[in-house]
């Protein structure tokens, strides 16, 4: 059964971009082999801060792709992709069925911390 | 006393699926050391609050958000 996926990679960032490329040519010639597969949609967010170290790493190139597989052929793709030495982390789920959209959500109260919270006894 | 019941800041957007990578939206519904704030201070609906929670797991693993606000190793 065909399923949407959806994979996020965080790529060294000292890598250049031709090189991000062809790693990325080279995952997604697994999942289309033998027509199984389909890419709908590869985006490059480029270079960007990690909130934490990764791999000794402040700054990752993350690309997001988005395909239609059926699940066996995630075994052999997600090997190869974690085998590599320059993703730093990847991450496939099945992808939403609605696109999401970016959410405009009002500010939350900021909440205090509960553990912060000490109830002061009456002696 | 009822307080009035808080509507979801998430159905009033119009949006019906949070997303995992929209890290400045996921980053609202945080505490300011960074856990997961809880339905009843968030507002969210079930539905929104459980969507929520998996997102955050998400994006943490994807150093988008982080683990713990404030830590530096």
């Amino acid at each position: 059964m065909t399923r949407r996926y959806e994979t996020v990679y965080i790529f060294d960032s000292a890598l250049d971009e031709p090189a991000i490329t062809e790693k990325l040519t080279r995952f997604h010639a697994l999942l289309t082999k033998d027509g199984k597969g389909t890419i709908t949609n590869v985006s490059h967010w480029g270079k960007r801060t990690m909130t934490f170290k990764i791999k000794k790493k402040d700054t990752g190139y993350y690309v997001v792709a988005q395909f239609d597989a059926t699940g066996d052929v995630l075994p052999e793709y997600e090997r190869a992709v974690k085998l590599d030495e320059g993703v730093i982390r990847y991450m496939t789920v099945q992808a939403a069925r609605e696109q999401p959209k970016p959410v405009e959500v009002a500010a939350v109260i900021a909440a205090p911390e509960e553990e912060e919270i000490v109830e002061e006894e009456e002696a | 006393m009822r307080r009035p019941a808080k509507t979801c800041p998430v159905c009033e957007s119009g949006a019906r699926v949070l997303d995992y990578k929209d890290d400045r939206t996921l980053g609202r519904f945080l505490t300011e050391r960074g856990k997961i704030l809880p339905s009843r201070l968030s507002g969210m609906c079930a539905r929104h609050q459980r969507q929520l929670a998996t997102a955050i797991k998400r994006a943490r693993q994807l150093a988008l958000i982080p683990y713990i606000k404030g830590h530096t190793a």
